[in-house]
């Protein structure tokens, strides 16, 4: 994986004592850092740009976060939930993937953007676990942006894992498809962090995600945080259909279960590629010769497109096959999928978001 | 000149900027091949905005251009066809790029119509499916006006329940491979 060198740091005045900044200096000596009272000029600069998105990659903006720091995972209308909390400590991602929805949703806020206040986003997280300590939490930080792609130069791991490997109610789960790890390997994550794994073949990272690690880099970054004591997720999401894809498919999982111990693996979603009207249009202006545009996909009742529903099941009931030849026990969920195709692959469906939740949470 | 009179019928059809930038984008034998469609089925912006999609992500897929799915075989005996008018025209080259865009897709569909049409049933019964399958769902209408017909339709229904048909729907609807045909490779 290419190392990342913005252009710029861009630095919001009032961030200066952030432990991101510091880390920053050390990590990108020879970056040009340039501090600004107003951010908003260089949003609407990188907004007026022909390619907002891609210019908003090269260059990270250090800023403070002046919203909530903790959402709740918006999911899907229709969809089964499996009731997940978000920390948005970033905002977009230095990673290319053709398929990225941050395309679209981060269409107006393009900007490559990390959040100086950590502080407080701790001291958010704190005072909601610590007020339901009989509510077991799943959070993640990988929603709008990679959890670990930036992690070498902003430390963020370092600030986070320590905090939430003391609290008892509650799993962090650091998701990416980065091979980002370094930062972990050093901290004692005592039970309560996850870190998953976007999972693709290979075919899928060279066509597809582009600037992100191979599928050795991640699948050997994984063994690497088992063996420091993480749990482990693997997402395969998107899947993708292709001629021979199923061939990869079976390859990878097994490649994936004869390295890591599938008894300390937490969670494995299944999700084919979606999209949406507007989506499509710009992945046909940013990666026009992609194919993933001319699959079978249908438009579904949340308006999101996905292949049609008897091919999809299709694919998820194989590769389901495949997850169970390797580990008949690990854990394995639908993301974004309605009751009737957890039906058509599982033969039922989770009665509610609850159900679904504290399932994971077990793990 | 072709490029105007590309934008003169968008502007007499009223079609949006996008869609016009689009149409540009296309290769030239492309564009005037799209042209001569447009012209010739006089289609508005929602038709030809699902034409051009479909063309556009056929010739992504199979390395062919648009143009070249116009004259091939699908498509030129209905353009040609002197019998049919526009309407129709419209109507099944719509079908058949959406066949040529979703084969599988309408594979499946097709094979479940087939199978409704071998039941034979009665106009009062009616079977039906959700657009593109999606929900998986089976809709079952009766209708009667009496309660001797109704029970009537229902005896039918338990007949048609012993037969094959219906697992097999619910088997196409449920992606099973071996009626599906779903490997790609």
């Amino acid at each position: 994986m290419l190392d990342f060198q913005p252009h710029e740091v861009i630095v919001e005045v009032g961030s200066e004592e952030s432990p991101i900044l510091r880390n920053l200096r050390r990590s990108l000596p020879g970056i040009p850092i340039t501090f600004v009272d107003h951010p908003q000029r260089f949003l609407s600069a990188i907004r007026a740009s022909k390619d907002p998105l891609g210019k908003g990659k090269r260059h990270l903006l250090l800023m403070r976060h002046k919203g909530d720091f903790l959402k709740k995972c918006p999911g899907s209308e229709g969809q089964v939930c499996c009731n997940y909390f978000v920390i948005n400590f970033a905002s977009n991602c230095p990673m290319e993937c053709s398929y990225c929805y941050l395309q679209d949703y981060l269409a107006q806020n393009p900007a490559l953007k990390v959040f100086s206040n950590v502080a407080d986003l701790l001291e958010e997280t704190y005072n909601l676990l610590s007020r339901h300590r009989r509510f077991f939490f799943r959070i993640g930080t990988g929603e709008i942006t990679d959890s670990l792609a930036l992690d070498p130069y902003i430390g963020f791991s370092e600030e986070i894992v320590p905090f939430f490997a003391e609290q008892p109610n509650v799993l962090l789960e650091l998701k990416t498809k980065s091979d980002r790890v370094e930062g972990l390997l050093q901290l004692d994550p005592k039970g309560r962090i996850v870190v998953s794994w976007s999972m693709n073949p290979q075919r899928v990272i060279d066509e597809d995600e582009h600037l992100t690690a191979s599928f050795d880099e991640r699948l050997l970054a994984a063994h690497r945080c088992q063996e420091a004591g993480y749990k482990l997720g693997f997402h395969f999401d998107p899947m993708i259909e292709y001629p021979g894809w199923e061939e990869d498919y079976e390859k990878m999982v097994d490649r994936i279960f004869a390295l890591v111990d599938h008894r300390r693996v937490a969670w494995i979603s299944m999700g084919v590629l979606r999209n949406t009207p507007s989506l499509k249009r710009i992945m046909r202006q940013r990666f026009s010769s992609t194919r993933l545009l001319s699959g079978e996909q249908v438009l579904c009742p949340d308006g999101k497109m996905r292949y049609f529903q008897p091919l999809r099941v299709s694919m998820y009931r194989k590769m389901l096959r495949w997850i169970r030849a390797a580990s008949p026990t690990v854990f394995v969920y639908l993301c974004m999928e309605t009751k009737e195709v957890w039906e058509q692959v599982f033969g039922f469906a989770p009665s509610c978001e609850k159900e679904l939740g504290n399932q994971m949470a077990r793990r | 000149m072709l490029d105007q009179a590309i934008l003169e019928y968008g502007r007499e059809k009223g079609f949006h900027k996008q869609t016009l930038e689009r149409w540009l984008k296309f290769p030239e034998a492309d564009r005037e091949a799209m042209l001569e469609l447009a012209r010739g089925l006089r289609t508005g912006e929602n038709h030809f905005r699902d034409l051009m999609d479909w063309l556009e992500e056929v010739s992504l897929r199979d390395g062919v251009s648009v143009l070249e799915i116009l004259k091939g075989k699908s498509i030129e005996p209905i353009w040609s066809d002197p019998r049919l008018g526009r309407n129709d025209k419209l109507r099944r080259i719509k079908e058949e790029l959406r066949r040529l865009r979703f084969p599988r897709l309408v594979q499946v569909e097709g094979e479940i119509q087939k199978r409704i049409r071998q039941m034979k049933l009665r106009p009062q019964i009616k079977i039906s499916v959700p657009p593109n399958l999606e929900g998986g769902t089976l809709t079952l209408q009766l209708r009667a006006t009496g309660h001797e017909e109704l029970r009537g339709l229902f005896r039918e229904i338990s007949q048609i329940l012993e037969g094959t048909e219906m697992k097999e729907i619910f088997d196409l609807l449920m992606g099973r491979e071996q009626n599906a045909g779903f490997s790609a490779s």
